[in-house]
């Protein structure tokens, strides 16, 4: 096994040099007179947006068969397929844009910004999932989407994360919603695209850093379930929130559970919860108090995350491209760096005023310092919540699939002795 | 039957066995040939990265030797031997690229499937654990969960606690550090725009050199060849000179080392702000491309071109910003070199005809080309070039355009005062001597204006006129008691500026016409203006000839130096040096002992 790890790395992690070749610039025009003439610059009539609606009917289309075979038909093979499927179309066919993950940015940025509204399209691939989500749990994330399923596939010996590192690293999925949103509403940047690991992949293109990043994603989900899907994508929060009140939702057992234990380590995501039992006298005093102060120290949480959330705004603002330029033209007139780069010679040609580039720049600091007060607030609202939720201890006689964490991809349906029970009965009914 | 069901189960197993075998060996095999691949890429990576920027740095010196030496064919053939090189490699590599990785995604597609193959085909059945004491596990991830959010949340919070302290770029401070100008020594002991100091072509020096040729070579320091063509001259400042080139395409300014005369940089304005339409079409008699002269404050380096471009470099090359004032309506071009005041350049931005109301003045930030004023102007397109001049203790902004002579408050843009003398189409510049403001129209006459000084209740006024010797492209040259002007097809005239006009004088003489001095047919053509050197004229003539002659009450020639070369730009004078723009050179002539 050793073995197999060691042949895996080393062919990862070269895949990130790879995929880096095909992101190299094209060569400039000649730099002398060779009697070359440059070809005139004919400009693309605009794209089509057909493409894009038959994608969001695919959408739709792939998520109602994925709760199909998740709740009615609870196939785990059929998901296996679909998403094989998804990788296929929506990865790389459809080169993973436009994903309902990123549309949160479009959606954000449509409502802060007068002058940009996101297409029609756009807010179905933001809204069908989230709707989906509310009726059948998170079947989007079973067999849909893209990036969980480029995860899914690459998952060859799942290894358990404990729970406590679990609930912690879950909680990066909240800081990086945040700060999406956060750089959304500014116009700062669109940055769950631009530090998407997976695009590359399906574009066989791509920043060398982003390369490196979608490398080690896929070595780390080859022994960790979907990393990405778990401890960092933001969409995946709002989806486990709604995941939590869904009509229906994908259970490990057809009807009842007898306790067997088998499906304890079925889940490679950790979204298996074992039955509750009942504390010591003593746990439950003292979480009793803890619980208290933490309830009272909630404000302090939300103006503890405010004000760091705000006092970041000079670097979080170097997302801004106009304020990295201003940043640059302050630099290079204050002689504290050497050379120029192609941005700051570009803005010198415009003829634009360097104390309005300034202006604007200090205009995005200040923005970034109110929105980072509040999603600082946010965060720190999270945070005291999550340890609220930690001093609780929740009813729970069965073995269960947690209603948020659950990604019904259906493994763990064949460990249960129920369904085994269930799909000889189908049998013998289909037979006679 | 027993034994037959054995047997179904020993060949089902020994199947089983040679697809895992099959799957691993797969695995194995695909996996090697991806590593090759990977080797492969990885070499061709290397070469992209690390070989070819070699070879691009080799290719940018070789474009710098080959701005020294244009005309060097053995050079030009090796930038394009390399040029060839390069490009070949890269699209080598590209391909190279593309075919490896297409080649090594199939290959770890196969990998992947028979490793998960082989992993599935060994799957074990679930055998849960014997548990242990659930209780106190339960309580024991409660905690752990609430340590592992504090350290998440502790670890998150420094971070950014150390973020927030981390010092940020303070933009105001970019204000006042860029607010530093020359002094006026500084200025005096440099040539930072047309004509030198206030635009009145007198030397800081005297020891500059009064013999040379261009053919011997005697006294020529350096030749440097300018790469594109125009009428400007030289600037000078310490050891850097700067003159401006441009054709239909391209603007730019050069910089030279005044030691060696080495091409040390050019920066070019490409289209900067709004002009963008066609390229500026301009005949064979007009200004040419590059008639305006740049001007440095000795940090920064500033040029205006017939296109409305203008743009500053620092003295390193580096554009510190660009801007387009719009396309100048001048049928000859426009051609009025800039002027600066403290951290300003100063712009006579005349066009059109005087009821179009688009003529103005204009002052710049040096630094960040923002305008600081803008004044209309009621003038038509003029084709000279403003001077500030210092008159008492205030400093005076002086133009000249058809029709009116004004004086304007550099600081704000306010106008002082104006005289109504001047006819269309005036090209030279105006001076300041002996308290007075030279100011001609061509062909016509040349006005002695007495100007008029903020709070004094004496209003400008023509002192006098003279009417002999009248240039019509040349500026005036004076050494504040004897006033020369030089026309185009040779004649120099010189007039005495000392005596004052009496009372009685204007009441009998309503037209104040003053007769000159002397003059001399100096038998050859003049586009650049007439310079003082202490006491003597230095007269650079169209074909390169430069005539000395004493400045004195009457006409005594010195010598002629010869270039052998056209000129049509006025010289630049530096300590011991003469700088001179030819056609397609710049010369350096000093001293060589």
């Amino acid at each position: 096994m050793r073995q197999l790890r060691s042949i895996v790395i080393f062919l990862v992690l070269p895949l990130i040099v790879t995929t880096y070749s095909f992101g190299v610039e094209r060569f400039p025009p000649p730099d002398f007179e060779s009697g070359y003439e440059m070809p005139v610059t004919t400009v693309p009539s605009p794209r089509q947006n057909f493409y894009e609606y038959i994608d969001l009917g695919v959408l739709i289309a792939a998520i109602g068969v994925a709760s199909y075979l998740a709740l009615r038909r609870r196939s785990r093979r059929g998901l296996f397929v679909l998403t094989v499927f998804s990788l296929l179309y929506f990865g790389f066919w459809r080169k993973g844009c436009i994903c309902p993950i990123g549309a949160i940015q479009n959606i954000t940025m449509s409502i802060f910004d007068s002058s940009y509204a996101a297409p029609l399209f756009v807010l179905g691939f933001f809204l069908v999932p989230l709707i989906s989500t509310l009726f059948f749990g998170r079947t989007f994330c079973a067999a849909v989407c893209p990036l969980g399923a480029v995860q899914d596939l690459v998952l060859v010996r799942p290894v358990s994360v404990p729970q406590w590192l679990e609930r912690s690293l879950r909680f990066l999925a909240y800081v990086y919603l945040g700060a999406a949103v956060l750089f959304a509403a500014t116009g700062s940047a669109f940055i769950i695209c631009r530090y998407d690991p997976f695009v590359s992949i399906f574009r066989l293109s791509g920043n060398f850093y982003i390369l490196v990043l979608a490398g080690c994603f896929l070595l780390a989900g080859m022994f960790i379930g979907r990393p990405y899907c778990r401890f960092l994508c933001p969409y995946g929060v709002i989806l486990r929130q709604l995941s939590r009140i869904s009509r229906f939702r994908v259970s490990i057992t057809p009807d009842e559970c007898i306790h067997c234990r088998l499906c304890e380590d079925a889940c490679p995501f950790g979204a298996i919860k074992k039955p509750m039992v009942e504390w010591p006298a003593e746990s439950y005093s003292k979480n009793k108090r803890l619980l208290g102060i933490l309830i009272v120290a909630l404000p302090v949480f939300v103006l503890a995350g405010g004000w760091l959330g705000g006092s970041v705004k000079h670097i979080a603002a170097k997302m801004h491209w106009r304020v990295r330029l201003a940043e640059r033209i302050y630099l290079e007139d204050m002689d504290q760096v050497e050379g120029t780069t192609d941005a700051s010679d570009a803005f010198r040609a415009t003829g634009e005023d360097v104390n309005e580039l300034y202006s604007e720049a200090s205009a995005i600091r200040q923005k970034l310092g109110v929105g980072g007060w509040i999603v600082g607030g946010f965060l720190g609202f999270v945070t005291g919540l999550k340890l609220v939720g930690l001093s609780i201890r929740k009813n729970r006689e069965d073995y269960e699939a947690d209603a948020g964490q659950c990604l019904s991809c259906g493994r763990c349906f064949s460990y249960c002795p129920r369904e085994h029970a269930r799909l000889e009965r189908i049998r013998q009914k289909s037979s006679k | 039957m027993m034994n037959n069901e054995r047997g179904d189960n020993s060949k089902s197993s020994k199947f089983m066995d040679i697809l895992y075998l099959a799957a691993v060996q797969t695995a194995v095999v695909s996996g090697v040939l991806s590593l090759i691949t990977v080797g492969l890429l990885l070499l061709n990576f290397y070469k992209g990265t690390i070989v070819e920027p070699r070879l691009e740095e080799q290719w940018e010196q070789l474009k710098t030797e080959v701005r020294n030496n244009p005309n060097d064919e053995e050079l030009l053939s090796r930038v394009r031997e390399l040029d060839l090189v390069m490009r070949t490699n890269r699209v080598r590599q590209d391909d190279f690229s593309r075919r490896g990785g297409y080649l090594l995604l199939g290959g770890l597609t196969v990998f992947l499937v028979s490793l998960k193959g082989s992993v599935q085909l060994r799957k074990k059945l679930p055998r849960p654990e014997k548990q242990g004491d659930i209780r106190g596990l339960q309580v024991r991830e409660m905690v752990w969960g609430r340590r592992a959010s504090t350290v998440v949340l502790t670890v998150l919070g420094s971070w950014l606690l150390i973020v927030a302290f981390l010092p940020a770029l303070d933009f105001s401070r970019a204000v006042s550090v860029v607010a530093s100008y020359p002094s006026m020594d500084e200025i005096a002991q440099n040539w930072p725009r047309f004509r030198g100091l206030e635009g009145a072509g007198i030397s800081a020096y005297n020891n500059v050199p009064t013999e040379w040729d261009g053919k011997t070579g005697k006294n020529i320091l350096w030749k440097s060849r300018v790469p594109l063509p125009g009428h400007s001259s030289p600037v000078v400042w310490g050891d850097r000179v700067f003159v401006s080139g441009a054709d239909k395409k391209s603007r730019q300014i050069f910089c030279f080392d005044a030691l060696s005369g080495t091409l040390l940089w050019d920066g070019s304005l490409v289209n900067p702000g709004a002009f963008s339409g066609e390229p500026l079409e301009l005949d064979e008699g007009t200004a040419g491309y590059a008639a305006p002269t740049p001007v440095t404050d000795g940090r920064r380096v500033c040029a205006i071109f017939p296109t409305g471009d203008i743009g500053c470099f620092n003295f390193d090359g580096r554009l510190l910003w660009s801007r387009n004032l719009g396309l100048p309506d001048s049928i000859y071009g426009y051609a009025s070199s800039l002027e600066m005041y403290q951290d300003m350049i100063l712009i006579q931005y005349d066009q059109g005809y005087a009821e179009d109301e688009k003529s103005a003045v204009l002052a710049l930030d040096f630094q960040t080309g923002r305008t600081i004023w803008e004044t209309k102007r009621p003038v038509s397109g003029s084709w000279t070039s403003p001077i500030v001049v210092q008159i008492d203790s205030e400093f005076q902004y002086i133009t000249c355009s058809n029709p009116f002579v004004i004086g304007y408050d550099p600081k704000s843009g306010q106008e002082i005062w104006r005289v109504e003398c001047l006819g269309p189409d005036v090209a030279p510049s105006a001076i300041y001597a002996n308290g007075l403001v030279f100011a001609i129209e061509p062909y016509v006459a040349v006005y002695a204006i007495r100007p008029q000084i903020r709070g004094d209740s004496q209003q400008a006024e023509v002192v006098w006129i003279g009417e002999d010797g009248i240039p019509d492209i040349t500026s005036p040259v004076s050494n504040g008691q004897l006033l020369f002007l030089l026309t185009t097809y040779g004649m120099l005239t010189c007039y005495d500026i000392t005596d004052e006009v009496s009372d009685k004088d204007r009441i009998d003489n309503q037209q104040r016409i003053r007769p000159k001095l002397w003059e001399q047919e100096l038998d050859t053509e003049f586009n650049a203006s007439a310079s003082l050197v202490g006491d003597k004229l230095y007269l650079l003539s169209t074909k390169g000839v430069m005539i000395i002659a004493q400045a004195g009450r009457s006409y005594k020639e010195i010598v002629r130096c010869e270039l052998g070369e056209e000129c049509y730009a006025s010289p630049a004078f530096a300590d011991g040096r003469i700088y001179i723009r030819v056609v397609e050179n710049l010369y350096c002539i000093g001293n060589k002992d």
